[in-house]
């Protein structure tokens, strides 16, 4: 039975086209959020990328232990936390609902987790005298002013996506959401982990001190 | 409802998860060998892509969606960044006419 069949009935249904992609529309409006989102990200990206390019003294502060040390310990908890959203997919998929929430459980705080180490991390960093516009090394205060907007827009996305994770749970308890919306918020999810997989190279790996 | 295969089980789920995290332990690896920038940042882009490609295919489950997904919003996704290529003759520009710090 197509979505909008299950929607308007059957009779109503005829009027309306199949989707041409195959998939739910809040699935596919998902999807096409992620492909702006992902020009958003790459735009900031390239503006930290042009940046770094044209400033000759561009700072290079992090060490291999704490910054890439807890770097290192972030991508595990992300990508652990991509891990355990496909286990809540998949149970939601076939029905076990207890288990679903118990995965969604265990996403939002390898969620709330990467947080914090990265709030750690900024609070650490606040401590040495960087800000937007400061820098403790001397030089270009650029350095600042990439780091924590492109590593804040990225936080953002994570705690709006264990916010959302918490109402997906509560609904999806209380049978108000189904398991489309567990798998359409599990693609946000997944957006945020790969996301990073370019945030910590480029932010970190890139500017270790050689 | 809709026309998704049906995607990898769990087991395969690990042994892409463990494959992401070896990469990014390669990554990690290059960081502390004395290469140059430029090489530097080539081949983490390169890894960071091939990262973003497995999650996009298997993660995201792109793969085992309908093609014409993959096609109407991929290629556009591409086109789009390809284009910010343009801002590096400005950066260099700017990089060379600097004044001097006395």
């Amino acid at each position: 039975m197509s979505e909008s069949e299950m929607t308007l009935g059957a009779g109503q249904a005829t009027a309306f086209e199949p989707s041409p992609y195959g998939v739910q529309s809040k699935k596919l409006t998902m999807w096409l959020f992620i492909a702006s989102d992902a020009v958003t990200f790459g735009a900031i990206l390239f503006g930290y990328a042009y940046l770094r390019a044209g400033t000759p003294d561009w700072p290079t502060p992090f060490q291999f232990s704490p910054s890439i040390v807890n770097g290192l310990i972030m991508t595990l908890v992300l990508l652990t936390s991509s891990l355990t959203m496909l286990a809540a997919v998949a149970a939601a998929k076939q029905g076990r609902k207890s288990s679903a929430l118990l995965w969604i459980s265990a996403t939002i705080v390898l969620g709330i987790i990467f947080a914090t180490l990265h709030l750690r991390e900024w609070f650490h960093m606040f401590a040495e005298g960087w800000s937007l516009s400061k820098n403790p090394l001397g030089g270009t205060v650029m350095f600042g002013a990439t780091f924590f907007s492109i590593t804040g827009l990225h936080l953002m996305h994570v705690i709006s996506g264990v916010i959302a994770l918490i109402v997906i749970a509560i609904g999806y308890n209380t049978e108000w959401l189904d398991a489309g919306h567990v798998e359409t918020t599990g693609l946000y999810w997944h957006f945020v982990d790969l996301v990073w997989m370019f945030v910590f190279p480029l932010l970190y790996l890139m500017n270790v001190a050689r | 409802m809709t026309d998704t295969k049906n995607g990898p089980g769990m087991k395969e789920y690990i042994a892409i998860w463990v494959g992401l995290l070896c990469i990014v332990g390669i990554e990690t690896f290059l960081t502390t060998m004395h290469i140059s920038t430029h090489r530097l940042l080539a081949a983490l882009l390169v890894l960071a892509f091939v990262e973003a490609g497995i999650a996009l295919l298997f993660f995201m489950h792109l793969k085992y969606e309908r093609p014409r997904l993959f096609w109407t919003l991929v290629p556009l996704v591409i086109f789009v960044l390809f284009m910010m290529n343009h801002i590096w003759p400005d950066a260099y520009r700017m990089l060379n006419m600097r004044v001097p710090i006395q």
